[in-house]
């Protein structure tokens, strides 16, 4: 079964995508910020990140920068925000996001991008 | 060859400590190209309530994150206009984590923070609005309810209500339950004020 790691300082957003994704048959782990991301990142294998941007100590450009550094298996990161603005979807993709999504998320919208990114559960 | 010994963190701190510590002479320190001596300027600027100006200018160029780190402390300790207002400033910038660390700093400013809430809460950049809502998730003020429950009775920027929900779920009352019920009815195509207003009646329900 695929495992995503949802990145959000938002306890209600993660539970949101929690619901969506297990209802669809995915295994969900979750982060509060970019530094317990990376933590976990570096000693689980995912097959999905979903990341925010905006979270205190280390935000989501940061984490996927950080985490894209690192000499390991690299599996896709949807980037997700409230940030509507080209330069944020250009920041995003620049720190290593394969695809940009704006919040508030739409349930079919988001399981069409990680079908896309990693196929089925 | 002349032998010339190297410097520890520790005397270069020393030696800076040495210098004059008069506001004036701190206020010229924060630009000066040592972080070590920028860090202990910014430190020592916590008596000088006239360098909350100095200090937000510094605030917006500089690039260490330790000598930020004090920065935000002495702004917060200093706590007056200029220093919320530079604040303020930080909430409109394009870092996201100097807009974190502001966000940290207002948090533990609720008296000062209060009387601008309003006009946050208002502002014409949805951005804003939603980092004035994350503010309140720490600031422990009597308004915060009201404030949220405004928000979501008259925000119509989807994201600033979601935000504003989220919180309310966790600090909410009773007097959150009818302006939540109209919330879904004002966004009743978005399945995530769906989830997240029902969550919240939820919670407020069980006590």
């Amino acid at each position: 079964m695929k495992r995503i790691l949802i990145v959000d300082d938002a306890a209600t957003v993660r539970m949101f995508h929690r619901t969506i994704l297990e209802s669809a048959g995915y295994t969900v782990d979750e982060a509060v910020n970019g530094i317990e991301a990376l933590e976990k990142a570096l000693q689980s294998a995912y097959d999905l990140y979903m990341v925010d941007i905006n979270m205190p100590k280390l935000d989501g450009y940061g984490f996927l920068r950080e985490l894209r550094g690192h000499d390991i298996p690299q599996p896709p990161a949807i980037m997700i925000s409230t940030e509507a603005e080209a330069s944020d979807q250009s920041q995003a993709y620049a720190s290593g996001a394969n695809a940009y999504l704006i919040k508030p998320s739409k349930p079919e919208q988001l399981l069409v991008h990680v079908r896309l990114l990693i196929g089925e559960a | 060859m002349a032998f010339i010994k190297n410097r520890t963190s520790d005397a270069v701190a020393q030696d800076e400590r040495k210098m004059p510590r008069d506001c004036a002479s701190l206020v010229l320190e924060l630009d000066n190209p040592d972080p070590m001596v920028r860090r202990w300027a910014a430190r020592d600027l916590a008596d000088c309530h006239e360098a909350a100006g100095d200090l937000v200018s510094r605030l917006r160029r500089e690039d260490d994150a330790s000598v930020r780190e004090i920065i935000f402390s002495t702004l917060t300790g200093l706590g007056d206009g200029t220093a919320v207002a530079g604040l303020v400033e930080c909430l409109r910038s394009q870092d996201a984590s100097l807009r974190n660390e502001a966000i940290e700093a207002m948090q533990q400013l609720p008296d000062e923070v209060a009387p601008i809430m309003r006009g946050l809460l208002a502002d014409p950049d949805a951005d804003l609005r939603i980092f004035a809502v994350n503010i309140l998730e720490s600031l422990r003020h009597p308004g915060v309810e009201p404030w949220l429950i405004e928000v979501i009775e008259h925000d119509a920027e989807v994201n600033v209500c979601a935000t504003a929900v989220d919180l309310l779920g966790e600090v909410g009352s009773a007097a959150a339950g009818a302006p939540l019920k109209r919330l879904k009815a004002r966004f009743a195509d978005e399945p995530y004020i769906q989830f997240a207003a029902d969550l919240a009646l939820k919670r407020i329900a069980e006590g």
